[in-house]
């Protein structure tokens, strides 16, 4: 459904902003070059100007998703958050319905989604009270299903029908990606659904 | 989905539940409790409580904790008397100088733990031996007292209203409502407009909750965990002033064990110890709580001694509601 060439695939695989950078000027002229750099620096750029370097926009943005999930909804606020959510949206390009562009939108959530997973397994990750209690490998990934839920399809069935489906991409993207990630995920991610 | 979104507001609000419950309990068994005195006491001894947990609940958004507010509390105490008292120093000054202190306190606390990587706790509690030393050697041991910051600073308003309406009462209230109240009640604005408005509010749980995507993404973390210790300082140093302007005395033992009752408010309120979730409404709820809790007690002539008792075991079972509600998500 999502599929690309085939020498986009070691772009889409590394996780590092820099070495993809390195691929990217390495790769030949093809049709997605323009678009692919396009959104390099869309989502590596630092949206709140505030002289950042090393800024992972859309990564930032997975996780304002999340924290928004995690907000409560009282009818006084849920318009703001919906303006928010919407905002966010179109940050991360879902309003693009250019066929060529989702499948190339896809990869590069599947990418923002494993960058963030890479940081699942790092010692402080999932920890408790006060990092003092360190998580197992099994908690994390537990967690992690938990994050990347809430980022994706826990976000949209909050919402409207309307952000469901701008969303579909994203969700597809961030479910393939955490289905690679350990086998238990795919039981935990039903789980979840059905909660 | 509408019965899930109704358990999920209930349980985000059950400890309003709580409060209400608790305070129906009390007014029970002593009808007094909700006496107009009662409460206006309740919100002037609640105020220090509710300022300081401002801070600390930051701090516990980020996975961290802050056992030295209990010490700024008393040198901010001591040096403000003292510069006041035996140096002759304006109040407005003296108070200045205070809490400037109390942020760089904060930010130290901030590079032992971003920087050099010390454990919030152990560089925390390292704090609180030291400023608590320093608290003893500036004072002697001994009280500073005469302290009066009710007139001409914080008397102010109450001045300006005496002398519009003349029906109310002068000596640090409005009215009714105890001047200490109303700043608690702006710092809880200003720490609410933080986490729920402002960028700075979603580092603090982004960092909670996942330190090291939160680095990834491009938030600053070390100079986040800089301004969250100051924070922390710059809260617990207003709640010293509050606290020298209502006992009118500085001591280098105040505020002893302080940092126990303010995490039990604020983890009471909601907010994980494993950091990343709270809200400041629960915060409110929590203070409230043990603001009530030890009138209650007092009012029903239970001893200090099982005070203390109680509200360690509020403390206890509020961290372990905590970790078991997060046994039960993983499992």
């Amino acid at each position: 459904m999502y599929e690309i060439d085939g020498i986009l695939t070691p772009y889409f695989s590394e996780t590092d902003p820099e070495k993809r950078l390195i691929i990217l000027d390495k790769m030949p002229d093809n049709e997605a070059l323009d678009f692919i750099r396009e959104v390099y620096e869309d989502r590596y750029s630092d949206h709140e100007k505030k002289g950042r370097k090393n800024v992972d926009w859309w990564l930032w943005r997975c996780i304002c998703l999340q924290l928004l999930y995690g907000r409560g909804s009282f009818f006084i606020f849920r318009a703001f958050k919906r303006h928010e959510i919407n905002a966010i949206l179109n940050e991360l390009r879902m309003n693009d319905n250019d066929d060529f562009h989702i499948r190339i939108l896809y990869h590069e959530y599947r990418n923002t989604a494993r960058r963030y997973l890479s940081t699942c397994k790092s010692s402080g990750y999932a920890s408790s009270f006060m990092g003092f209690k360190q998580a197992d490998d099994k908690e994390k990934i537990y967690r992690a299903c938990q994050d990347i839920w809430q980022m994706s399809k826990g976000i949209a069935i909050s919402e409207s029908l309307e952000i469901q489906n701008k969303m579909k991409v994203w969700i597809n993207a961030f479910h393939d990606e955490l289905m690679d990630y350990d086998d238990i995920c795919r039981d935990e991610y039903e789980r979840l659904d059905r909660n | 989905m509408n019965e899930n979104k109704f358990m999920s507001a209930f349980k985000q609000n059950a400890i309003w539940l709580v409060f209400f419950v608790e305070i129906a309990i009390f007014a029970y068994f002593n009808p007094k409790f909700l006496s107009l005195a009662n409460v206006v006491n309740i919100s002037r001894q609640v105020s220090y409580y509710g300022i300081a947990s401002i801070g600390m609940t930051f701090v516990i958004l980020i996975a961290g904790i802050d056992l030295s507010i209990g010490s700024i509390i008393a040198l901010v105490n001591v040096v403000c008397a003292y510069l006041m008292m035996n140096m002759g120093w304006n109040m407005w000054l003296a108070i200045l100088v205070s809490i400037i202190m109390a942020i760089l306190i904060g930010v130290l606390n901030g590079w032992m733990v971003a920087s050099i990587g010390i454990p919030a706790i152990i560089a925390t509690f390292a704090s609180q031996t030291v400023f608590r030393g320093c608290a003893y050697l500036l004072s002697g041991g001994l009280p500073i007292p005469g302290v009066v910051l009710e007139h001409p600073t914080f008397g102010f308003f109450a001045r300006w209203s005496l002398n519009r309406w003349e029906i109310f009462k002068a000596m640090g209230d409005i009215g009714l409502i105890p001047i200490c109240a109303i700043i608690m009640v702006i710092c809880f604005a200003v720490g609410s407009f933080i986490l729920n408005k402002s960028y700075f509010g979603r580092y603090f749980y982004a960092i909670g909750g996942n330190e090291e995507a939160s680095e990834l993404s491009g938030i600053r973390v070390n100079k986040m965990k800089y301004l969250i210790y100051a924070l922390s300082g710059f809260f617990a140093g207003l709640a010293g002033i509050v606290l020298l302007s209502r006992s009118g005395s500085a001591q280098s033992t105040a505020a002893i064990g302080f940092e126990f009752e303010v995490i039990t408010c604020v983890v009471l309120g909601g907010v994980s110890v494993a950091g990343g979730i709270g809200r400041m409404s629960g915060v409110i709820a929590g203070v409230l709580i043990i603001g009530s809790l030890k009138s209650g007690m007092i009012m029903m002539n239970v001893s200090e001694y099982t005070q203390m008792v109680v509200q360690g075991l509020v403390l206890a079972v509020a961290v372990g509601v905590d970790c078991f509600s997060k046994k039960r998500q993983a499992s």
